[in-house]
């Protein structure tokens, strides 16, 4: 195992990287295609994916704790064998690819369309994912206070979008209340549920990283309704202030709610209010999305030392992520068409299978427990 | 370990190219601060940019040696908007820059034959902000935009104060872009936009004084309603302050009354108000309650009376309800049989309260708006005389 992995972090340290990791992409790339395909219910389906988000959050735990200084890779290796181990690393290696490309489609998009149309694509990805591999090389125990950081910058923009946007919420734009059926809404679920997947199969490679596992339950719990209320402040303004027509017509309905928001004559225009405190939690994204991604492939190659794969890693997401965000209708096509059902099927696949093999052959796991 | 400062030293230089790339430099930008919209030759787009010059802007008519004009208006036309203002940019010296735009007057002309275009570039240009505002002028845009009104040095900065700091008047909405595309975007509601014209209300000193003034002032008042993305009315200044009640912009407004007793009038300033409407549907037949309660203050009475404020209240109450009522039936009445026009957004609140009969009503809602029966009852309480314990009346009387 690599240094990062005998690193020990806090369960609040875990938790506050969870809560980034969620954030950027859920605020406003996410609730755009929610309010396209759910109008004003926008808000319910995102408190339907913090339900979901809870309930994966338990499962996964759950099957750490059967084997607490195992990740799910080395799990899968106890229950399913070498091959077994390859195959889940295989599929967690491109989630991380997968989600990489919703990130960039966040930072680039926030940046290139509001503010720099004139700077060419490969710079944005370049910039990041450079940004992204530095705090790499520095572990995940800097990443963590870095999302501690970013925990800060998420509450004083929520603070800021909600003192700004009050004056303009319309209650009646939520009526009436479930317009679509409830399994219309679940159906939606899936493009927040993307959004949580980050966390929960981060969760699930990270956690024997986390001192005191007898709280490793509450801080989970904890850092998904921390960062669930975070969020769903989100869609609640969206559709009291923009409504959900106007939310859904934009790409970054986020940068929309920034561009209506004003608190009297000075303060007004968040776009660069919003960039400079949501960036912590987009860099805390990629550097997540890269720790994960390459502890994948260190299990898919068999690699002794995963530093050696820290580039060849940052190159294939780095470069992936350019091909979806060079294109803004591939992207759009991609995360809303391609990315929920992707994510959705590694998630609930790796965690059902690793749950039901784990309790079938639990002597199994006992037997190997600390080996 | 090599591999780190590598890293630093790319991510360094990446870090500094990038903050070449795509600057602005305010003195090579034309801040616009108002645009007008009207329909130029051959059915083009003719677009009145004015735009500012800050130096001699900041007050100090003519410092730094510039023209002593503090802003420069310039014409330019083409098939679209965006023709338009690129148009405008083959003799504008600088890029022209939308950032600070205050005020987008769009032609009565041009808003009668459709503004989705203008709805479309403005929203979607990632400069403007969205609460630039947007109004409605029965005049040419073009000729309004340069008028300089009021005390400010920008005429785009007299209108955005107009509706920053004229709520007492209350006779037109607070439209900006968000409102607009609101409007226009969302399911069963109707855009609005305020109106706005040339008025003789200034005075310059030395000249014929007319019986209102001689100098042409922009004056905020009326409102201009529209079926989908096309003006199909106008309201006045009475009717659109019924009209503000629904939109729930009435935050205060000055009431005059006749007062009953003697030759004379009274002031009434509305201070706390609330409006609700209630959706009916019995038998097959969508009804509206309106009630509306506001609490005000009297803050003038041009009448020397011996009655207490208790008792000149009690008279005065009924008198400022029948008038804010008259206000909104006048509007009812204007929508529902003129415009037959649901631009109170009556259909959202009904679809809010009764989504199980919506589909019954929704495809004949047009046709059932002109008749239906909306009740308003008002009620008013006046609490306040404002500094004073006895009317105004001399005591030797």
């Amino acid at each position: 195992m690599s240094t990062q992995i005998r690193t020990q972090i806090s369960n609040s340290i875990l938790l506050a990287i969870v809560i980034n990791i969620v954030y950027a992409k859920a605020i406003g790339v996410t609730q755009g295609a929610i309010a396209r395909q759910v109008g004003a219910d926008m808000w319910i389906v995102t408190i339907l994916s913090i339900l979901f988000a809870l309930l994966m959050m338990w499962v996964v735990v759950i099957i750490i704790k059967r084997t607490p200084e195992k990740n799910i890779l080395e799990q899968s290796k106890v229950l399913f064998g070498a091959w077994g181990e390859k195959i889940f690393s295989a599929l967690f290696f491109l989630f991380f690819l997968g989600a990489y490309g919703g990130v960039m489609i966040t930072i680039v998009y926030h940046l290139m369309d509001y503010f720099l149309p004139d700077v060419p694509t490969a710079i944005f990805i370049i910039a990041t994912t450079g940004v992204g591999l530095y705090g790499l090389s520095k572990g995940i125990e800097v990443i963590g206070r870095f999302a501690v950081l970013g925990l800060f910058s998420i509450s004083i923009l929520n603070i800021l979008i909600l003192f700004g946007s009050l004056d303009n919420f319309h209650v009646h734009h939520f009526f009436p209340v479930m317009q679509n059926n409830l399994w219309s809404n679940l159906q939606a679920t899936s493009h927040h549920n993307s959004d949580w997947a980050m966390a929960i199969l981060m969760v699930a490679i990270l956690l024997p990283m986390v001192k005191q596992k007898e709280k490793w339950n509450k801080y989970t719990q904890k850092s998904v309704l921390i960062g669930g209320g975070l969020i769903l402040m989100w869609p609640l303004l969206q559709v009291g202030t923009l409504s959900p027509e106007v939310t859904g017509q934009y790409i970054i309905s986020c940068m929309q709610m920034a561009r209506s928001a004003e608190i009297g004559l000075f303060v007004h225009r968040y776009e660069l209010i919003m960039i400079v405190f949501f960036s912590i939690s987009a860099l805390v994204q990629v550097m997540s999305c890269l720790i994960c991604a390459s502890i994948s492939a260190k299990h898919v190659v068999g690699a002794k030392n995963i530093n050696k794969l820290y580039i060849p890693t940052a190159l294939l997401l780095g470069g992936f992520g350019y091909w979806i965000v060079d294109d803004h209708m591939r992207a759009m096509h991609y995360l809303e068409d391609y990315w929920p059902i992707l994510s959705m099927s590694i998630i609930i696949g790796i965690t059902v299978l690793v749950l039901l093999f784990g309790t079938i052959f639990k002597r199994k796991l006992v037997q190997r427990k600390g080996k | 370990m090599r591999i780190i400062p590598i890293i630093s030293i790319i991510f360094f230089v990446l870090v500094t190219l990038t903050g070449c790339l795509g600057k602005e430099e305010i003195s090579d930008l034309a801040l616009v601060t108002a645009v007008g919209i009207d329909k130029g030759e051959q059915e083009n787009i003719l677009i009145t940019a004015q735009i500012a010059r800050p130096a001699e802007a900041r007050g100090d008519a003519g410092a730094g040696g510039g023209t002593g004009e503090p802003m420069w208006t310039a014409i330019a036309e083409g098939k679209t908007i965006f023709e338009a203002i690129r148009n405008l940019a083959r003799f504008s010296s600088r890029r022209v820059y939308w950032g600070h735009n205050m005020v987008i007057v769009i032609s009565e002309e041009i808003a009668e034959d459709g503004i989705v275009d203008v709805i479309d570039f403005f929203t979607r240009n990632n400069e403007l902000r969205m609460r630039t505002w947007i109004l409605v002028t029965e005049e040419k845009a073009r000729d309004l935009i340069p008028v300089k009104t009021g005390i400010e040095v920008l005429p785009g900065e007299s209108i955005d104060h107009l509706f920053r700091y004229s709520p007492i008047v209350a006779e037109a909405p607070k439209s900006d872009a968000m409102s607009l595309s609101m409007g226009y975007l969302r399911e069963y509601t109707h855009p609005y936009l305020a109106l706005v014209n040339l008025k003789s209300r200034g005075i310059a000193e030395g000249e014929d004084m007319p019986e209102f003034g001689n100098l042409p002032q922009a004056e905020l008042s009326g409102t201009a309603l529209f079926r989908d993305d096309k003006m199909v009315g106008k309201l006045k200044d009475r009717e659109s302050r019924g009209f503000l009640w629904f939109i729930g912009e009435v935050e205060t407004a000055i009431i005059p009354i006749e007062f009953p007793e003697g030759d004379g009038n009274a002031s009434i300033e509305l201070r706390d108000n609330s409006f609700q409407l209630t959706p009916k549907y019995e038998n097959g037949e969508v009804s509206f309650d309106i009630t509306l309660e506001t609490v005000a203050d009297l803050v003038e009475l041009g009448v020397p009376t011996g009655k207490s404020y208790d008792e000149l209240f009690t008279l005065l109450e009924p008198i400022l309800e029948d008038y804010i009522q008259e206000d909104i039936e006048m509007l009812l009445n204007k929508l529902q049989q003129e415009y037959q026009l649901d631009s109170i957004g009556l259909a959202t609140y009904f679809r809010a309260k009764f989504p199980q009969y919506w589909d019954d009503v929704k495809d004949d809602w047009d046709e059932l708006f002109p008749d239906m029966a909306i009740v308003v009852n008002v009620s008013a309480e006046i609490t306040n005389p404002q500094l004073f314990r006895l009317p105004t009346k001399p005591v030797k009387e």
